[in-house]
Protein backbone atom coordinates (compact mmCIF):
# COMPACT_ATOMS: atom_id res chain seq x y z
CA UNK A 1 0.00 0.00 0.00
CA UNK A 2 1.11 3.70 -0.29
CA UNK A 3 1.15 6.14 2.52
CA UNK A 4 1.79 9.02 3.44
CA UNK A 5 4.84 9.59 4.98
CA UNK A 6 6.52 11.59 7.60
CA UNK A 7 9.81 13.02 5.85
CA UNK A 8 12.13 14.58 8.79
CA UNK A 9 14.38 17.70 7.30
CA UNK A 10 17.72 17.28 6.70
CA UNK A 11 18.93 20.32 5.50
CA UNK A 12 18.05 23.35 4.13
CA UNK A 13 20.00 25.53 1.91
CA UNK A 14 19.65 28.89 0.42
CA UNK A 15 20.65 28.88 -3.05
CA UNK A 16 19.90 32.57 -3.62
CA UNK A 17 17.82 35.27 -2.20
CA UNK A 18 14.65 33.53 -3.65
CA UNK A 19 15.48 30.24 -3.67
CA UNK A 20 16.13 27.23 -1.32
CA UNK A 21 17.04 23.68 -1.08
CA UNK A 22 15.42 21.61 1.04
CA UNK A 23 16.85 17.53 2.04
CA UNK A 24 14.61 15.48 3.54
CA UNK A 25 15.08 11.65 4.71
CA UNK A 26 12.23 9.14 3.98
CA UNK A 27 13.65 5.77 2.24
CA UNK A 28 10.05 5.03 0.78
CA UNK A 29 10.59 7.91 -1.51
CA UNK A 30 14.06 7.80 -1.84
CA UNK A 31 13.62 4.48 -3.47
CA UNK A 32 10.81 4.88 -5.63
CA UNK A 33 11.30 8.33 -6.99
CA UNK A 34 12.45 8.61 -10.29
CA UNK A 35 12.62 11.59 -12.68
CA UNK A 36 9.71 13.63 -13.44
CA UNK A 37 7.99 12.99 -10.60
CA UNK A 38 6.84 15.16 -7.72
CA UNK A 39 6.18 14.95 -4.15
CA UNK A 40 3.13 16.97 -2.39
CA UNK A 41 4.76 18.73 0.68
CA UNK A 42 2.69 19.68 3.99
CA UNK A 43 2.81 22.96 5.53
CA UNK A 44 0.37 25.32 7.83
CA UNK A 45 -2.20 25.96 5.13
CA UNK A 46 -4.81 23.43 4.23
CA UNK A 47 -3.46 22.13 0.64
CA UNK A 48 -0.59 20.64 0.36
CA UNK A 49 2.46 22.09 -1.78
CA UNK A 50 3.73 20.14 -5.24
CA UNK A 51 7.75 20.06 -5.68
CA UNK A 52 9.29 18.90 -8.56
CA UNK A 53 11.64 16.05 -6.91
CA UNK A 54 15.40 17.20 -7.67
CA UNK A 55 17.56 14.55 -6.58
CA UNK A 56 16.47 11.09 -4.79
CA UNK A 57 19.28 8.57 -3.94
CA UNK A 58 17.40 5.38 -2.90
CA UNK A 59 21.11 4.14 -0.56
CA UNK A 60 21.09 7.15 1.82
CA UNK A 61 17.17 7.26 1.94
CA UNK A 62 17.65 10.84 1.11
CA UNK A 63 15.56 12.97 -1.77
CA UNK A 64 15.84 16.80 -2.20
CA UNK A 65 13.65 19.62 -3.61
CA UNK A 66 14.31 23.19 -5.19
CA UNK A 67 11.54 25.70 -3.66
CA UNK A 68 11.08 29.21 -4.95
CA UNK A 69 8.92 31.57 -2.57
CA UNK A 70 6.06 33.04 -4.21
CA UNK A 71 3.62 33.26 -1.97
CA UNK A 72 2.68 32.23 2.10
CA UNK A 73 3.16 28.11 1.57
CA UNK A 74 6.62 28.81 -0.10
CA UNK A 75 7.73 31.05 2.69
CA UNK A 76 6.72 28.90 5.25
CA UNK A 77 8.40 25.64 4.13
CA UNK A 78 11.79 28.21 3.38
CA UNK A 79 11.77 28.58 6.91
CA UNK A 80 11.62 25.02 7.65
CA UNK A 81 14.31 23.85 10.46
CA UNK A 82 16.43 20.89 9.99
CA UNK A 83 14.92 17.78 12.36
CA UNK A 84 11.29 18.95 11.43
CA UNK A 85 8.85 15.72 10.41
CA UNK A 86 7.21 17.09 7.27
CA UNK A 87 4.01 15.07 6.19
CA UNK A 88 4.53 13.98 2.06
CA UNK A 89 2.70 12.36 -0.40
CA UNK A 90 4.73 10.59 -2.90
CA UNK A 91 6.54 10.20 -5.49
CA UNK A 92 3.14 11.00 -7.70
CA UNK A 93 2.99 11.27 -11.24
CA UNK A 94 4.54 10.20 -14.36
CA UNK A 95 8.16 10.43 -15.19
CA UNK A 96 10.57 11.71 -18.28
CA UNK A 97 11.23 9.31 -20.73
CA UNK A 98 14.45 9.25 -20.70
CA UNK A 99 15.47 5.70 -20.90
CA UNK A 100 14.21 5.03 -24.54
CA UNK A 101 16.77 8.49 -25.85
CA UNK A 102 19.42 8.12 -27.29
CA UNK A 103 20.87 11.82 -26.89
CA UNK A 104 18.74 14.22 -24.68
CA UNK A 105 18.68 17.79 -24.70
CA UNK A 106 17.28 19.36 -21.45
CA UNK A 107 15.91 22.84 -21.60
CA UNK A 108 14.92 24.53 -18.01
CA UNK A 109 13.75 28.00 -16.79
CA UNK A 110 12.92 28.87 -13.30
CA UNK A 111 11.70 26.22 -10.90
CA UNK A 112 12.25 24.05 -14.00
CA UNK A 113 15.54 23.52 -13.02
CA UNK A 114 15.40 21.25 -10.47
CA UNK A 115 13.37 18.39 -11.92
CA UNK A 116 15.12 18.54 -14.47
CA UNK A 117 18.73 17.98 -12.66
CA UNK A 118 17.45 14.56 -11.40
CA UNK A 119 16.36 13.67 -15.28
CA UNK A 120 19.85 14.62 -16.25
CA UNK A 121 21.41 12.79 -13.15
CA UNK A 122 19.96 9.45 -14.16
CA UNK A 123 21.10 10.31 -17.67
CA UNK A 124 24.50 10.44 -16.87
CA UNK A 125 23.86 6.95 -14.45
CA UNK A 126 22.61 5.86 -18.28
CA UNK A 127 25.39 7.37 -20.56
CA UNK A 128 22.93 9.30 -22.31
CA UNK A 129 24.97 12.06 -23.58
CA UNK A 130 22.94 15.44 -22.52
CA UNK A 131 23.08 18.98 -23.46
CA UNK A 132 21.12 21.18 -20.82
CA UNK A 133 20.28 24.78 -21.37
CA UNK A 134 19.20 26.68 -18.39
CA UNK A 135 17.30 30.21 -18.70
CA UNK A 136 17.23 32.61 -15.65
CA UNK A 137 16.08 36.18 -15.37
CA UNK A 138 19.41 37.62 -14.18
CA UNK A 139 22.32 36.25 -12.65
CA UNK A 140 21.13 36.57 -8.51
CA UNK A 141 18.37 34.37 -9.91
CA UNK A 142 20.82 31.69 -11.28
CA UNK A 143 20.82 28.19 -9.30
CA UNK A 144 22.49 24.73 -9.83
CA UNK A 145 24.99 26.45 -12.39
CA UNK A 146 27.79 24.22 -10.94
CA UNK A 147 25.86 21.18 -10.92
CA UNK A 148 24.34 21.41 -14.50
CA UNK A 149 27.92 22.01 -16.09
CA UNK A 150 29.53 19.09 -14.41
CA UNK A 151 27.05 16.32 -15.19
CA UNK A 152 26.19 17.89 -18.61
CA UNK A 153 28.46 16.96 -21.87
CA UNK A 154 27.84 20.65 -22.62
CA UNK A 155 26.06 23.37 -20.79
CA UNK A 156 24.85 26.92 -22.33
CA UNK A 157 22.78 29.43 -19.67
CA UNK A 158 20.74 32.44 -20.59
CA UNK A 159 20.05 35.42 -18.74
CA UNK A 160 17.24 38.24 -20.08
CA UNK A 161 19.17 40.87 -18.75
CA UNK A 162 22.74 39.68 -19.84
CA UNK A 163 24.50 39.43 -16.93
CA UNK A 164 25.49 36.28 -17.41
CA UNK A 165 26.02 33.58 -20.42
CA UNK A 166 23.89 33.92 -23.19
CA UNK A 167 22.02 37.89 -23.45
CA UNK A 168 18.20 36.64 -24.59
CA UNK A 169 15.94 33.24 -23.68
CA UNK A 170 16.80 29.80 -23.73
CA UNK A 171 15.63 29.64 -27.19
CA UNK A 172 18.75 31.92 -28.47
CA UNK A 173 20.95 29.40 -26.41
CA UNK A 174 19.36 26.60 -28.24
CA UNK A 175 20.14 28.58 -31.97
CA UNK A 176 24.15 27.81 -30.20
CA UNK A 177 24.08 23.84 -31.07
CA UNK A 178 24.91 22.65 -34.49
CA UNK A 179 22.45 20.22 -36.38
CA UNK A 180 25.27 17.71 -35.57
CA UNK A 181 24.34 17.60 -31.96
CA UNK A 182 20.86 17.90 -32.64
CA UNK A 183 20.38 14.85 -34.61
CA UNK A 184 18.33 11.90 -32.71
CA UNK A 185 17.96 14.01 -29.62
CA UNK A 186 14.84 13.65 -27.22
CA UNK A 187 14.05 17.83 -26.03
CA UNK A 188 12.64 17.51 -22.41
CA UNK A 189 12.01 21.00 -21.16
CA UNK A 190 10.67 22.77 -17.73
CA UNK A 191 10.00 25.98 -17.35
CA UNK A 192 7.41 28.59 -17.52
CA UNK A 193 4.55 27.73 -20.29
CA UNK A 194 5.10 30.36 -22.52
CA UNK A 195 8.60 29.29 -22.91
CA UNK A 196 7.71 25.58 -22.74
CA UNK A 197 5.46 25.80 -25.60
CA UNK A 198 8.17 27.98 -27.91
CA UNK A 199 10.32 25.29 -27.15
CA UNK A 200 8.31 22.72 -27.98
CA UNK A 201 7.33 24.69 -31.04
CA UNK A 202 11.14 25.11 -31.96
CA UNK A 203 11.52 20.94 -31.71
CA UNK A 204 8.48 20.87 -33.88
CA UNK A 205 10.02 22.81 -36.46
CA UNK A 206 13.30 20.40 -36.37
CA UNK A 207 11.31 17.43 -36.23
CA UNK A 208 12.64 16.58 -32.66
CA UNK A 209 10.39 14.63 -30.20
CA UNK A 210 9.79 16.79 -27.21
CA UNK A 211 8.23 16.23 -23.25
CA UNK A 212 7.19 19.16 -21.30
CA UNK A 213 6.23 19.40 -17.59
CA UNK A 214 3.25 21.02 -17.11
CA UNK A 215 2.21 22.93 -14.02
CA UNK A 216 -1.39 23.29 -12.09
CA UNK A 217 -3.31 24.36 -8.93
CA UNK A 218 -3.50 21.25 -6.76
CA UNK A 219 -5.71 19.74 -4.24
CA UNK A 220 -5.07 16.10 -4.04
CA UNK A 221 -2.34 15.42 -6.41
CA UNK A 222 -3.26 11.80 -6.58
CA UNK A 223 -5.99 11.75 -9.29
CA UNK A 224 -8.81 12.05 -6.99
CA UNK A 225 -10.18 15.47 -7.22
CA UNK A 226 -9.71 16.89 -11.01
CA UNK A 227 -9.20 20.17 -9.66
CA UNK A 228 -5.50 20.05 -11.98
CA UNK A 229 -6.68 19.17 -15.37
CA UNK A 230 -5.14 20.36 -18.76
CA UNK A 231 -6.31 20.14 -22.10
CA UNK A 232 -4.61 17.39 -24.03
CA UNK A 233 -5.45 16.61 -27.85
CA UNK A 234 -7.83 13.30 -28.66
CA UNK A 235 -5.81 11.21 -30.52
CA UNK A 236 -5.71 11.91 -33.84
CA UNK A 237 -7.22 15.24 -33.24
CA UNK A 238 -5.95 18.74 -33.45
CA UNK A 239 -9.01 20.81 -31.94
CA UNK A 240 -10.62 17.96 -29.68
CA UNK A 241 -9.56 17.59 -26.37
CA UNK A 242 -9.81 15.86 -23.48
CA UNK A 243 -9.38 17.00 -19.42
CA UNK A 244 -6.75 15.08 -17.90
CA UNK A 245 -5.49 15.49 -14.76
CA UNK A 246 -1.94 17.05 -14.28
CA UNK A 247 -1.09 15.01 -11.23
CA UNK A 248 -2.01 11.61 -12.10
CA UNK A 249 -1.54 11.61 -15.79
CA UNK A 250 1.00 13.90 -15.84
CA UNK A 251 2.63 16.31 -15.12
CA UNK A 252 5.05 15.17 -18.17
CA UNK A 253 2.82 15.36 -21.28
CA UNK A 254 4.44 14.76 -25.30
CA UNK A 255 4.54 18.05 -26.43
CA UNK A 256 2.65 17.21 -29.28
CA UNK A 257 -0.41 16.15 -27.30
CA UNK A 258 -1.18 19.66 -25.52
CA UNK A 259 -3.25 21.98 -26.53
CA UNK A 260 -2.17 25.31 -25.15
CA UNK B 1 -16.13 -5.72 21.16
CA UNK B 2 -18.14 -2.64 21.22
CA UNK B 3 -18.99 -1.56 17.00
CA UNK B 4 -18.66 1.28 15.17
CA UNK B 5 -21.24 0.04 12.56
CA UNK B 6 -24.06 2.21 12.00
CA UNK B 7 -27.14 2.11 9.62
CA UNK B 8 -28.48 4.64 6.98
CA UNK B 9 -32.24 3.00 7.02
CA UNK B 10 -31.68 -0.28 5.33
CA UNK B 11 -28.55 0.22 4.44
CA UNK B 12 -26.00 -1.13 7.31
CA UNK B 13 -22.55 0.46 7.25
CA UNK B 14 -19.14 -1.04 8.55
CA UNK B 15 -18.72 2.48 10.01
CA UNK B 16 -20.24 5.93 9.88
CA UNK B 17 -17.41 7.63 7.46
CA UNK B 18 -18.82 7.48 3.87
CA UNK B 19 -16.08 8.87 1.22
CA UNK B 20 -17.83 12.30 -0.14
CA UNK B 21 -18.63 12.20 -3.62
CA UNK B 22 -16.16 14.20 -5.78
CA UNK B 23 -12.91 13.40 -3.54
CA UNK B 24 -12.46 10.31 -4.84
CA UNK B 25 -13.52 9.81 -8.29
CA UNK B 26 -14.02 6.22 -8.77
CA UNK B 27 -12.01 4.46 -5.52
CA UNK B 28 -9.00 3.38 -7.88
CA UNK B 29 -6.68 5.63 -6.43
CA UNK B 30 -7.72 5.86 -2.75
CA UNK B 31 -8.05 2.13 -2.78
CA UNK B 32 -4.09 2.31 -2.94
CA UNK B 33 -3.90 3.74 -0.01
CA UNK B 34 -6.60 2.44 2.42
CA UNK B 35 -8.65 -0.75 2.41
CA UNK B 36 -12.25 -0.34 2.81
CA UNK B 37 -13.36 -3.17 4.90
CA UNK B 38 -13.99 -0.60 8.01
CA UNK B 39 -15.04 2.27 5.85
CA UNK B 40 -18.91 2.59 5.59
CA UNK B 41 -19.13 3.54 2.14
CA UNK B 42 -18.12 5.38 -1.03
CA UNK B 43 -19.38 7.55 -3.39
CA UNK B 44 -18.84 7.69 -6.85
CA UNK B 45 -17.86 11.43 -8.59
CA UNK B 46 -21.24 13.07 -9.70
CA UNK B 47 -21.95 11.29 -13.17
CA UNK B 48 -24.43 12.66 -15.34
CA UNK B 49 -26.07 11.68 -18.94
CA UNK B 50 -23.44 12.04 -21.29
CA UNK B 51 -20.02 13.00 -20.34
CA UNK B 52 -18.66 16.25 -19.46
CA UNK B 53 -15.81 17.80 -20.14
CA UNK B 54 -16.24 20.31 -16.77
CA UNK B 55 -15.04 23.74 -16.72
CA UNK B 56 -12.41 25.70 -18.48
CA UNK B 57 -8.88 26.83 -16.99
CA UNK B 58 -8.23 27.07 -12.94
CA UNK B 59 -10.29 25.30 -11.07
CA UNK B 60 -9.23 25.49 -7.18
CA UNK B 61 -8.54 28.19 -4.65
CA UNK B 62 -7.32 27.72 -1.26
CA UNK B 63 -8.85 29.76 1.20
CA UNK B 64 -8.98 29.99 4.84
CA UNK B 65 -9.29 26.82 6.58
CA UNK B 66 -10.98 25.51 3.32
CA UNK B 67 -10.81 25.87 -0.65
CA UNK B 68 -12.94 26.72 -3.54
CA UNK B 69 -13.75 23.99 -6.50
CA UNK B 70 -15.34 24.61 -9.80
CA UNK B 71 -15.04 21.18 -11.41
CA UNK B 72 -17.91 21.52 -13.13
CA UNK B 73 -19.12 17.74 -12.55
CA UNK B 74 -16.50 16.32 -15.24
CA UNK B 75 -17.18 13.01 -15.73
CA UNK B 76 -17.48 10.09 -18.39
CA UNK B 77 -21.12 9.64 -18.18
CA UNK B 78 -23.52 7.16 -16.69
CA UNK B 79 -22.87 4.88 -19.02
CA UNK B 80 -19.31 4.38 -19.46
CA UNK B 81 -19.43 4.45 -15.51
CA UNK B 82 -21.56 1.31 -15.50
CA UNK B 83 -19.23 -0.29 -17.89
CA UNK B 84 -15.94 0.61 -16.50
CA UNK B 85 -15.88 1.67 -12.74
CA UNK B 86 -18.71 0.30 -11.09
CA UNK B 87 -17.56 -3.44 -10.93
CA UNK B 88 -14.59 -1.79 -9.76
CA UNK B 89 -16.44 0.23 -6.89
CA UNK B 90 -18.53 -3.03 -6.01
CA UNK B 91 -15.50 -4.95 -5.28
CA UNK B 92 -13.99 -2.92 -3.04
CA UNK B 93 -15.97 -4.11 0.45
CA UNK B 94 -17.74 -1.24 1.30
CA UNK B 95 -21.28 0.24 0.37
CA UNK B 96 -21.31 1.57 -3.64
CA UNK B 97 -23.23 4.90 -3.19
CA UNK B 98 -23.86 6.88 -7.10
CA UNK B 99 -23.83 10.39 -7.27
CA UNK B 100 -25.70 11.46 -10.17
CA UNK B 101 -26.33 15.37 -11.42
CA UNK B 102 -28.66 16.04 -13.89
CA UNK B 103 -29.33 18.90 -15.97
CA UNK B 104 -33.06 18.80 -15.72
CA UNK B 105 -35.47 15.89 -14.11
CA UNK B 106 -35.74 14.10 -16.40
CA UNK B 107 -32.27 13.44 -16.49
CA UNK B 108 -32.42 12.46 -13.01
CA UNK B 109 -35.13 9.49 -13.92
CA UNK B 110 -33.16 8.70 -16.75
CA UNK B 111 -29.82 7.63 -14.52
CA UNK B 112 -31.52 6.16 -12.14
CA UNK B 113 -33.71 3.72 -14.44
CA UNK B 114 -30.08 2.98 -16.32
CA UNK B 115 -28.63 1.89 -13.20
CA UNK B 116 -31.59 0.21 -11.73
CA UNK B 117 -30.33 -2.83 -14.31
CA UNK B 118 -27.61 -3.08 -11.64
CA UNK B 119 -29.09 -3.36 -8.28
CA UNK B 120 -26.82 -6.36 -7.22
CA UNK B 121 -23.83 -3.59 -7.43
CA UNK B 122 -25.55 -0.45 -6.01
CA UNK B 123 -26.54 0.21 -2.34
CA UNK B 124 -27.39 3.90 -2.39
CA UNK B 125 -28.24 6.26 -5.34
CA UNK B 126 -27.38 9.89 -3.88
CA UNK B 127 -29.50 12.21 -6.26
CA UNK B 128 -27.06 15.78 -6.38
CA UNK B 129 -29.69 18.53 -6.43
CA UNK B 130 -26.83 20.73 -4.99
CA UNK B 131 -24.07 21.38 -6.98
CA UNK B 132 -23.11 24.56 -7.51
CA UNK B 133 -20.59 24.88 -10.03
CA UNK B 134 -23.40 23.72 -13.49
CA UNK B 135 -25.79 26.00 -15.01
CA UNK B 136 -28.58 23.88 -14.91
CA UNK B 137 -29.96 21.09 -12.59
CA UNK B 138 -28.82 20.50 -9.53
CA UNK B 139 -28.70 23.52 -7.02
CA UNK B 140 -31.89 25.04 -9.27
CA UNK B 141 -34.14 22.14 -8.59
CA UNK B 142 -32.28 21.35 -4.88
CA UNK B 143 -33.46 24.90 -4.01
CA UNK B 144 -37.20 24.50 -4.74
CA UNK B 145 -39.06 22.43 -2.42
CA UNK B 146 -41.55 21.73 -4.81
CA UNK B 147 -38.90 20.75 -7.53
CA UNK B 148 -37.87 18.56 -4.85
CA UNK B 149 -40.65 16.81 -4.20
CA UNK B 150 -41.79 16.30 -7.76
CA UNK B 151 -38.09 14.91 -8.54
CA UNK B 152 -37.44 12.34 -5.93
CA UNK B 153 -41.11 10.63 -6.69
CA UNK B 154 -40.64 10.39 -10.03
CA UNK B 155 -36.92 8.83 -9.34
CA UNK B 156 -38.68 6.61 -6.70
CA UNK B 157 -40.92 5.39 -9.46
CA UNK B 158 -38.10 3.96 -11.43
CA UNK B 159 -36.33 2.41 -9.03
CA UNK B 160 -36.02 0.09 -5.61
CA UNK B 161 -32.36 1.20 -4.80
CA UNK B 162 -32.38 3.42 -1.62
CA UNK B 163 -32.40 7.04 -2.70
CA UNK B 164 -30.54 9.59 -0.62
CA UNK B 165 -30.97 13.59 -1.39
CA UNK B 166 -27.82 15.58 -1.17
CA UNK B 167 -28.63 18.98 -0.10
CA UNK B 168 -27.37 22.44 -0.79
CA UNK B 169 -26.77 24.88 2.36
CA UNK B 170 -27.16 27.86 -0.21
CA UNK B 171 -30.80 28.41 0.74
CA UNK B 172 -32.85 30.31 3.26
CA UNK B 173 -34.55 27.27 5.02
CA UNK B 174 -32.78 23.65 4.41
CA UNK B 175 -35.53 22.25 7.18
CA UNK B 176 -37.76 23.12 4.34
CA UNK B 177 -36.03 20.93 1.22
CA UNK B 178 -35.37 18.38 3.38
CA UNK B 179 -38.74 17.85 4.37
CA UNK B 180 -39.61 18.01 0.52
CA UNK B 181 -37.10 15.11 -0.23
CA UNK B 182 -38.78 13.10 2.88
CA UNK B 183 -42.33 13.97 1.38
CA UNK B 184 -41.08 12.68 -2.40
CA UNK B 185 -39.91 9.18 -0.74
CA UNK B 186 -36.30 9.49 0.05
CA UNK B 187 -34.60 7.12 2.15
CA UNK B 188 -32.13 9.77 3.67
CA UNK B 189 -30.54 13.36 2.89
CA UNK B 190 -27.10 13.80 3.43
CA UNK B 191 -26.41 17.58 4.03
CA UNK B 192 -24.31 19.66 3.14
CA UNK B 193 -22.62 20.01 -0.67
CA UNK B 194 -20.19 23.13 -0.49
CA UNK B 195 -21.56 26.47 -0.39
CA UNK B 196 -20.99 28.71 -3.38
CA UNK B 197 -17.86 31.10 -2.77
CA UNK B 198 -15.60 33.33 -4.62
CA UNK B 199 -11.79 34.60 -4.29
CA UNK B 200 -10.07 37.03 -6.08
CA UNK B 201 -6.97 37.80 -6.96
CA UNK B 202 -5.92 41.50 -6.41
CA UNK B 203 -3.30 42.05 -8.90
CA UNK B 204 -5.46 40.94 -11.96
CA UNK B 205 -8.70 41.88 -9.99
CA UNK B 206 -10.70 38.85 -11.39
CA UNK B 207 -11.82 35.94 -9.50
CA UNK B 208 -9.27 33.33 -9.03
CA UNK B 209 -11.42 30.54 -10.18
CA UNK B 210 -11.95 30.75 -14.07
CA UNK B 211 -16.15 29.85 -13.51
CA UNK B 212 -15.99 33.10 -11.21
CA UNK B 213 -16.95 30.96 -8.42
CA UNK B 214 -16.50 27.58 -6.81
CA UNK B 215 -18.29 25.43 -3.97
CA UNK B 216 -16.42 26.10 -0.53
CA UNK B 217 -16.00 22.76 1.57
CA UNK B 218 -13.15 21.59 4.56
CA UNK B 219 -13.12 22.85 7.86
CA UNK B 220 -14.39 26.13 7.26
CA UNK B 221 -18.00 25.11 6.39
CA UNK B 222 -18.00 22.73 9.52
CA UNK B 223 -20.39 25.03 11.79
CA UNK B 224 -22.71 25.75 8.87
CA UNK B 225 -22.89 22.19 7.88
CA UNK B 226 -23.26 20.94 12.17
CA UNK B 227 -26.11 23.18 12.29
CA UNK B 228 -27.89 22.32 9.15
CA UNK B 229 -27.64 19.03 9.98
CA UNK B 230 -29.60 19.53 13.75
CA UNK B 231 -32.27 21.26 11.82
CA UNK B 232 -32.76 18.33 9.49
CA UNK B 233 -32.45 16.17 12.23
CA UNK B 234 -35.24 17.96 14.22
CA UNK B 235 -37.75 17.89 10.81
CA UNK B 236 -37.57 14.65 9.78
CA UNK B 237 -38.47 10.80 10.49
CA UNK B 238 -35.62 9.85 7.90
CA UNK B 239 -31.80 9.65 8.62
CA UNK B 240 -29.81 12.53 8.22
CA UNK B 241 -26.21 12.04 6.64
CA UNK B 242 -23.27 14.28 7.64
CA UNK B 243 -20.94 16.05 5.23
CA UNK B 244 -18.84 19.02 5.29
CA UNK B 245 -15.12 20.27 7.30
CA UNK B 246 -14.77 16.33 8.78
CA UNK B 247 -11.52 16.01 10.02
CA UNK B 248 -11.41 13.74 12.91
CA UNK B 249 -13.16 11.49 15.21
CA UNK B 250 -14.30 14.43 17.07
CA UNK B 251 -15.90 16.39 13.84
CA UNK B 252 -17.70 13.00 13.93
CA UNK B 253 -18.76 12.67 16.57
CA UNK B 254 -19.92 16.01 16.74
CA UNK B 255 -22.37 15.40 13.75
CA UNK B 256 -23.75 12.08 15.23
CA UNK B 257 -24.81 14.11 18.46
CA UNK B 258 -26.19 16.88 16.23
CA UNK B 259 -28.67 13.80 14.29
CA UNK B 260 -26.27 11.80 11.84
CA UNK B 261 -26.72 8.48 11.21
CA UNK B 262 -23.45 8.87 9.19
CA UNK B 263 -20.92 11.20 7.62
CA UNK B 264 -19.56 11.69 4.69
CA UNK B 265 -15.73 12.91 4.31
CA UNK B 266 -14.21 14.56 1.55
CA UNK B 267 -11.92 17.44 1.78
CA UNK B 268 -9.81 15.95 4.51
CA UNK B 269 -9.34 12.64 2.01
CA UNK B 270 -8.14 14.94 -0.32
CA UNK B 271 -5.34 16.25 1.59
CA UNK B 272 -4.56 12.86 3.42
CA UNK B 273 -5.87 9.87 1.33
CA UNK B 274 -5.63 7.71 4.78
CA UNK B 275 -7.18 9.69 7.21
CA UNK B 276 -10.69 7.81 7.06
CA UNK B 277 -8.55 4.91 8.63
CA UNK B 278 -7.08 6.62 11.22
CA UNK B 279 -10.32 8.18 12.12
CA UNK B 280 -11.61 4.43 12.01
CA UNK B 281 -9.51 3.75 14.62
CA UNK B 282 -10.38 6.45 16.84
CA UNK B 283 -13.88 5.97 16.64
CA UNK B 284 -12.97 2.25 17.89
CA UNK B 285 -10.83 3.28 20.84
CA UNK B 286 -14.04 5.69 21.57
CA UNK B 287 -16.15 3.64 21.53
CA UNK B 288 -14.56 0.94 23.41
CA UNK B 289 -13.22 3.30 26.13
CA UNK B 290 -16.55 4.77 27.07
CA UNK B 291 -18.53 1.42 26.05
CA UNK B 292 -21.33 2.90 23.80
CA UNK B 293 -22.68 1.60 20.23
CA UNK B 294 -21.84 4.85 18.35
CA UNK B 295 -25.04 4.55 16.82
CA UNK B 296 -26.58 5.01 20.51
CA UNK B 297 -25.23 9.03 20.33
CA UNK B 298 -26.79 10.22 17.35
CA UNK B 299 -29.36 12.72 18.03
CA UNK B 300 -28.51 13.20 21.28
CA UNK B 301 -27.61 16.80 21.49
CA UNK B 302 -29.73 18.82 23.81
CA UNK B 303 -30.70 22.11 22.67
CA UNK B 304 -30.64 25.08 25.45
CA UNK B 305 -33.73 25.60 26.27
C1 LIG C 1 3.97 19.33 -10.64
C2 LIG C 1 4.49 20.61 -10.04
C3 LIG C 1 5.84 20.73 -9.77
C4 LIG C 1 6.34 21.91 -9.18
N1 LIG C 1 7.67 21.97 -8.91
C5 LIG C 1 8.17 23.05 -8.29
C6 LIG C 1 9.55 23.09 -7.92
O1 LIG C 1 10.32 22.17 -8.18
N2 LIG C 1 10.00 24.20 -7.27
C7 LIG C 1 9.17 25.25 -6.96
O2 LIG C 1 9.63 26.22 -6.36
N3 LIG C 1 7.87 25.24 -7.32
C8 LIG C 1 7.35 24.16 -7.96
N4 LIG C 1 6.00 24.13 -8.31
C9 LIG C 1 5.17 25.29 -7.98
C10 LIG C 1 4.79 25.28 -6.51
O3 LIG C 1 3.93 24.20 -6.24
C11 LIG C 1 4.06 26.59 -6.15
O4 LIG C 1 4.94 27.66 -6.31
C12 LIG C 1 3.55 26.58 -4.71
O5 LIG C 1 2.50 25.64 -4.58
C13 LIG C 1 3.07 27.95 -4.29
O6 LIG C 1 2.58 27.90 -2.97
P1 LIG C 1 2.44 29.23 -2.10
O7 LIG C 1 1.63 28.92 -0.92
O8 LIG C 1 3.79 29.80 -1.84
O9 LIG C 1 1.74 30.23 -3.10
P2 LIG C 1 0.27 30.83 -3.04
O10 LIG C 1 0.09 31.58 -4.29
O11 LIG C 1 0.01 31.51 -1.74
O12 LIG C 1 -0.59 29.52 -3.10
C14 LIG C 1 -2.00 29.51 -3.18
C15 LIG C 1 -2.44 28.20 -3.79
O13 LIG C 1 -2.10 28.15 -5.17
C16 LIG C 1 -1.24 27.07 -5.45
N5 LIG C 1 -0.22 27.53 -6.40
C17 LIG C 1 0.29 28.79 -6.48
N6 LIG C 1 1.20 28.85 -7.48
C18 LIG C 1 1.25 27.62 -8.05
C19 LIG C 1 1.99 27.05 -9.13
N7 LIG C 1 2.86 27.74 -9.85
N8 LIG C 1 1.78 25.74 -9.42
C20 LIG C 1 0.93 25.01 -8.72
N9 LIG C 1 0.20 25.50 -7.68
C21 LIG C 1 0.35 26.78 -7.35
C22 LIG C 1 -0.68 26.65 -4.12
O14 LIG C 1 -0.27 25.30 -4.09
C23 LIG C 1 -1.82 26.95 -3.19
O15 LIG C 1 -2.76 25.92 -3.24
C24 LIG C 1 5.48 22.98 -8.90
C25 LIG C 1 4.11 22.86 -9.18
C26 LIG C 1 3.61 21.69 -9.75
C27 LIG C 1 2.17 21.58 -10.04
C1 LIG D 1 -13.10 18.75 -5.62
C2 LIG D 1 -14.50 18.46 -5.16
C3 LIG D 1 -15.41 17.86 -6.04
C4 LIG D 1 -16.71 17.58 -5.63
N1 LIG D 1 -17.57 16.96 -6.49
C5 LIG D 1 -18.82 16.61 -6.08
C6 LIG D 1 -19.71 15.87 -6.91
O1 LIG D 1 -19.36 15.49 -8.04
N2 LIG D 1 -20.95 15.57 -6.45
C7 LIG D 1 -21.34 15.95 -5.18
O2 LIG D 1 -22.47 15.65 -4.80
N3 LIG D 1 -20.53 16.63 -4.36
C8 LIG D 1 -19.27 16.97 -4.77
N4 LIG D 1 -18.44 17.65 -3.92
C9 LIG D 1 -18.91 18.02 -2.58
C10 LIG D 1 -18.46 17.02 -1.52
O3 LIG D 1 -18.96 15.72 -1.78
C11 LIG D 1 -18.88 17.48 -0.12
O4 LIG D 1 -20.29 17.55 -0.07
C12 LIG D 1 -18.34 18.85 0.25
O5 LIG D 1 -17.02 18.99 -0.23
C13 LIG D 1 -18.37 19.12 1.75
O6 LIG D 1 -17.64 18.17 2.49
P1 LIG D 1 -16.10 18.36 2.92
O7 LIG D 1 -15.97 19.67 3.61
O8 LIG D 1 -15.78 17.17 3.76
O9 LIG D 1 -15.31 18.35 1.64
C14 LIG D 1 -17.13 17.94 -4.31
C15 LIG D 1 -16.22 18.54 -3.44
C16 LIG D 1 -14.91 18.79 -3.83
C17 LIG D 1 -13.96 19.43 -2.87
S1 LIG E 1 -4.90 17.45 -7.83
FE1 LIG E 1 -6.58 16.15 -7.48
S2 LIG E 1 -6.78 15.18 -9.41
FE2 LIG E 1 -4.96 16.32 -9.65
Amino acid sequence: MKDEYSARLISNRKLNEESSILTFFCPDIAVAAKPGQFVNISCSNLLKRPFGICSADPESGLFSIGVREVGEGTREIREFLPDRRVDVLGPLGNTFPIDDADRLIFVGGGTGVYPLFFALSQAVKRSIPAISVCGFRCVGDTCMIDEFRNCSDRFLVSTDNGDMGIHGNVLDALSGISDSELNQSTIITVGPEIMMKNVAEWAFDRGLPCFVSLERRMACGIGMCLVCTCKIKKVGSDDQFENKRCCADGPVFDAREVLW
Amino acid sequence: MVSIHTDVGSVSLASPLIIASGTCNFGRELSEYISFDRIGGICSKGLTLAPRAGNEGCRVAETPSGMLNSVGLQNPGVDYFIANDLAFMASLNTRVIVNVAGHCADDYIEMASRLNQHTDQIDAIELNLSCPNVKEGCMIIGSSPSQIRELVSNVRSVTSVPLWVKLTPNVTSIAQTALAAQEGGADAVVAINTLLGMAIDIRTRRPVLRNNTGGLSGPAIKPVALRMVNECYRVLDIPVIGCGGISNETDVLEFMIAGASAVEIGTSVLIHPTIPLQIAGNLEEYAEKNRIELSDIVGTLELWG
